[in-house]
């Protein structure tokens, strides 16, 4: 029986990989483009981003038709499963012919050979100039770009305004002037939690330790050493969970929040001061409409001053190997991270557009809760580091491990991070 | 199974001096006939259950991820995953002691508490027996998913209702997060997992005591044993079947137990002592791309299963025909 069945799969293999190296070949020479009547994209975008994200794509169809003559096959997928969706059309050979990627799966589905690069597609149409870093850096594999930039979020410190002003404070520019301020917030207001310290959270806590002048890893040569050991980043993690441990600005529970808890436990008022992403404003107002106008943002202090260093968020779009049409798929792209639908994009999610001459346009606004996540992004945008293998570290919870154990006492703070960056060494080099 | 194949096969030994004479391809079809009757049945269960599980076992010979998925190329290492496994220190310091130790408690509380309410029930009338029958059934109904948010709302250390009542009642002066303690996070987990598995033991056993012969439960009565006494010579005898199924069962289902450890607060990786072996083999494989190494995982926990499976069938059954 198995004898039998092998040679058969063996066939339908070998027969699926021709069909498509044949296609493939036809769609480089000429058909594609802008006369690709017939024909179908399929697409993958993420389920949640847009709140009206049929209306968008029923736009971005009828635009896309228009021009090549191509239908549009838009499918929503969930952000909690789509990776396993990922790795499971990427076996079966059933990838989409263009998907939203995060910024954390470009790499390590380039790494695999899923993902076609985009370079050439990006000189041609002289858009490489106009793009935001950060969101290139993540994008790009090997020397290759295979994420076209479309869209980013980075998290600044969001703050209860209403509170800050009734208690004559302001927005902290230094560490000293965050806890002076939960001070006051205690005394004031015993039934809040000043600053929340989530312990499930790892993209809380990096700005701390570039803040401090730390490293999370550099590459040395071949190797990856992690820095999360050093003398800065201890200082920086120590005064984050210091918050907590020290001061008794967090709470029991926020020992093993996520990022979500914090977002749910700020629009129910508990919570003054946290890390949060320029995304969640809208939440926050959704959520609980009470709130809005009563908080603003502010980019996240370094120790004396300036600006820490946070973490972009945000999403690629990718160009699959199994795209019939190569070039009918980069007119899909061009078309959604480049002007009108990208800003139109932008202005319907709280996302920044992932083009430079986009986001100043959003720099120069004066709203209180887009300006200084702009400038947390422009002046103060971080990555972590580019490589499939951090995604390994990040399903490990490698550094959420290091944050609980010391949030709930398992570990002094040395501890914690000594064998958080020995495990960091460990799955990066291994 | 055993039983099928036997009738079939005394057969052409009875018919073989009828014959003996006559043509050999008459016995030869007679001999094949009930493998060529069940042929058809065999060879969906060789595609949908022998083929994946020989590939689950190739695949634990190889180092396999993205990478080898995509170009289907094997990448043989061998038993390096299995070295892997029986070499890493968490296994025995954490994993283990967490997965067997919680299985013997939630197999022991699911049977103890699914008997006792068995038992409740079979002593009822036709409509509380219906009433409570519907009760439990929404205990089992309940998806896993959903029991496990309500239990970490109940221990919730901020606004849950047991660090709410335990402080009100000054047994306790700051909030307490529970999820943070090896013993305490798996006591939830045990509240859970029990709250969701008894059900299914109390309908089980339910159905064996009704088909206990009243006449032996009168007979022992009248000879003066008391309800104790009953339930333990007379019920539990009768129903070792019944037990052994629900227990291997219970032991299938507890061993794996995935989700309601995965969604607590913690339990994704982050707290390290409170790792059992689904989230261990999910987070040291899946989330790293390391089907290999996952696919090794499995196949050690099958054998393992498939262990405790044949201890108990054997010893509980010993006597039985089986």
């Amino acid at each position: 029986m198995n004898k039998r069945f092998l040679p058969i799969a063996a066939l339908g293999v070998a027969a699926a990989l021709g069909l498509t190296a044949c296609s493939g070949g036809s769609g480089d020479n000429g058909d594609g483009g802008t006369n690709a009547e017939g024909q179908t994209l399929t697409v993958w975008i993420m389920e949640g981003t847009n709140p009206d994200s049929d209306a968008y794509f029923e736009e971005v169809a009828d635009a896309f038709t228009e021009k090549t003559g191509a239908e549009l096959d838009v499918e929503f997928v969930q952000w909690a499963d789509a990776h396993d969706r990922f790795v499971t059309s990427i076996a079966g050979g059933t990838t989409p012919d263009v998907a939203e990627t995060g910024t954390t799966w470009t790499a390590e589905f380039a790494d695999a050979g899923a993902l076609a690069p985009i370079d050439e597609y990006v000189a041609a149409d002289d858009l490489g100039d106009d793009l935001v870093e950060g969101l290139v850096a993540a994008g790009t594999y090997d020397d290759e770009l295979y994420g076209m930039p479309w869209y980013a979020g980075v998290r600044s410190l969001v703050y209860r305004s209403d509170i800050f002003e009734e208690l004559g404070l302001a927005a902290p520019t230094t560490w000293d002037e965050i806890v002076a301020a939960g001070d006051k917030i205690k005394a004031a207001h015993p039934e809040m939690m000043p600053f929340a310290v989530p312990g499930d959270a790892e993209f809380g806590v990096y700005p701390w330790v570039w803040g401090a002048g730390g490293e999370v890893s550099t590459l040395e040569g071949d190797e990856w050493v992690s820095g999360m050991a050093s003398r800065e980043s201890q200082e920086g993690i120590g005064f984050y969970t210091g918050l907590a441990t020290e001061h008794g600005f967090s709470s029991a529970g926020a020992t093993t929040w996520k990022e979500t808890d914090v977002l749910d436990n700020f629009a129910q008022g508990n919570v003054a001061m946290a890390l949060m992403g320029s995304w969640t404003p809208a939440a926050i107002v959704e959520k609980n409409a009470e709130l809005e106008g009563k908080f603003a943002a502010t980019p996240i202090p370094g120790k004396d001053g300036g600006i820490a260093p946070s973490v972009l968020g945000g999403s690629h779009l990718s160009m699959f190997e199994t795209a019939e049409n190569k070039d009918l798929a980069w007119e899909f792209i061009k078309l959604m991270t480049t002007g009108d639908f990208a800003k139109q994009w932008g202005d319907e999610t709280g996302y920044f557009p992932g083009q430079t001459s986009l986001l100043d346009e959003a720099i120069a606004s004066d709203d209180p809760l887009v300006r200084p996540f702009a400038q947390q992004m422009v002046e103060g945008g971080g990555t972590p580091p580019v490589t499939p293998k951090f995604g390994a570290v990040q399903a490990k919870k490698t550094t959420n491990t290091a944050i609980q154990a010391i949030l709930s006492g398992q570990k002094s703070v040395e501890q914690a991070l000594t064998d958080a960056a020995a495990e960091m060494d460990e799955i990066m080099n291994g | 199974m055993s039983n099928t194949l036997q009738v079939p096969t005394a057969a052409p030994g009875a018919s073989a001096p009828r014959a003996a004479g006559g043509a050999a391809r008459k016995s030869l079809l007679t001999r094949s006939r009930p493998w060529l009757l069940l042929a058809p049945a065999l060879a969906v269960l060789a595609v949908l259950l022998l083929w994946p599980l020989v590939r689950v076992l190739l695949f634990s010979l190889q180092d396999y991820g993205l990478r080898e998925i995509v170009s289907g190329e094997p990448n043989w290492i061998g038993l390096a995953n299995y070295g892997e496994i029986f070499t890493s220190p968490e296994l025995y310091t954490v994993v283990l002691p967490n997965t067997v130790g919680f299985a013997v408690l939630a197999v022991a509380g699911t049977v103890a508490l699914g008997t006792a309410v068995a038992v409740l029930m079979a002593s009822l009338g036709g409509f509380w027996r219906t009433v409570v029958g519907s009760a439990i059934m929404i205990a089992w109904a309940m998806p896993a998913v959903t029991g496990t948010y309500v239990w970490i709302w109940i221990f919730d250390a901020d606004r849950g209702i047991v660090n709410e009542t335990l402080q009100a009642l000054g047994l306790q002066d700051e909030p307490v997060n529970w999820f943070t303690n090896r013993y305490t996070f798996y006591g939830i987990v045990l509240l859970n997992v029990i709250h969701h598995g008894f059900p299914f033991v109390a309908i089980t056993i339910l159905a064996g005591l009704l088909g206990v012969p009243k006449e032996m439960l009168e007979a022992a009565e009248m000879d003066g044993a008391g309800p104790w006494r009953r339930f333990w010579r007379i019920i539990v005898p009768n129903l070792k079947q019944v037990f052994a199924v629900v227990i291997i069962l219970s032991t299938i289902w507890d061993f794996k137990v995935f989700a309601q450890v995965y969604l607590m607060p913690g339990g994704a990786g982050s707290n390290r002592e409170a790792l059992n072996l689904g989230v261990w083999s999910y987070v040291e494989s899946f989330g790293q791309n390391r089907y290999g190494f996952g696919s090794a995982i499995a196949v050690l926990l099958t054998l393992v299963l498939l262990g405790i499976t044949v201890v108990y069938v054997r010893t509980m059954l010993k006597e039985e025909e089986l």
